[in-house]
């Protein structure tokens, strides 16, 4: 069934945690936006537990979130919930390079 | 211990001349396995493709580990096979995009998009085309070239999911018919799962 996209997120002091439901692509735009502006702690967890498909789009979408965090927010962007085939297109797409998987 | 990724990019078969683009009109005979298996689908819009990728990811079924990668990739191959003939296919005569990728659409009346698919248990064959023919031959070897020549993350890279397409599929082709017809298609193995597909 396909997913429509949404995200959950947690605000703690030093970690803000979004929790991903749903596949990530071109309709996911808006929603990433709102995870930049909603961004407010020195860490920011990106939990990937429930999200089925990403798309090269959706891809773009994650880097231009990623930088934005870091660049914007100088936050620490930490990773969780990936599957194997969302493993590895992050690290065809040097995800990994901006962003720290946990238990990596 | 192979994994994976460690299998490499697809073996690519591109007809047509890549040095000039023009496509020759070769068909795709032998890369895509004809039979009563095979499955064609016509698109009338993008509302169709959730649909379709259901129901490719159901023809496979999830039910072990190996099954579960393979409906994975399954899935992101029709999308961006997909998704290029809805979107980066269709151009105007200065080349600009119709339809911007996100929105709705359906087709035009002079327009055509086929999805084939044959799963026989152990290999999926998947192809799509437009009746477009945009895409040249240099765009290919350039998106490839662009996408491996450095990891660096940058969201505004182009092509990257026919870099997905390439990287993914155990073989890969192209066949452009200028003006007149894009296929992309290539085929996914079912193999089992390797142990631990994240150790270099």
């Amino acid at each position: 069934m396909e997913q429509t996209f949404k995200v959950a997120y947690t605000q703690e002091p030093q970690r803000t945690s979004f929790l991903f439901h749903g596949n990530i692509d071109a309709h996911a735009d808006r929603h990433l936006e709102d995870v930049v502006r909603q961004a407010s702690s020195p860490t920011v967890q990106l939990d990937f537990s429930n999200v089925g498909r990403i798309n090269s789009m959706g891809i773009a979408l994650l880097l231009r979130t990623i930088k934005s965090l870091k660049s914007e927010k100088q936050a620490e962007v930490q990773i969780s919930g990936l599957n194997q085939m969302n493993s590895m297109l992050f690290k065809m797409t040097g995800i990994f390079l901006m962003a720290r998987e946990l238990g990596a | 211990m192979m994994t994976e990724e460690s299998q490499g990019p697809a073996t690519m078969v591109f007809i047509g001349d890549p040095l000039t683009g023009c496509g020759m009109t070769v068909g795709t005979a032998g890369l895509f396995p004809e039979g009563p298996d095979v499955q064609e689908r016509i698109l009338t819009g993008s509302a169709d493709k959730p649909e379709l990728i259901d129901e490719l990811l159901t023809v496979i079924g999830d039910q072990d580990e190996s099954r579960a990668l393979l409906c994975q990739k399954a899935g992101l191959m029709a999308d961006e096979m997909l998704e290029n003939a809805l979107y980066a296919a269709p151009r105007d005569s200065s080349g600009a995009c119709l339809f911007s990728k996100g929105h709705p659409r359906r087709l035009l009346p002079m327009e055509q998009i086929r999805l084939r698919y044959s799963y026989d248990g152990a290999r999926l064959a998947l192809e799509v085309r437009d009746s477009w023919g945009t895409l040249t031959a240099a765009q290919v070897f350039s998106f490839l070239a662009i996408n491996t020549a450095t990891a660096a993350p940058d969201p505004e890279r182009a092509g990257r999911g026919l870099f997905f397409m390439w990287r993914l599929l155990d073989q890969f082709y192209v066949n452009i018919r200028p003006g007149r017809e894009t296929v992309v298609g290539g085929c996914l193995q079912l193999r089992p799962a390797p142990v631990d597909a994240t150790t270099p």
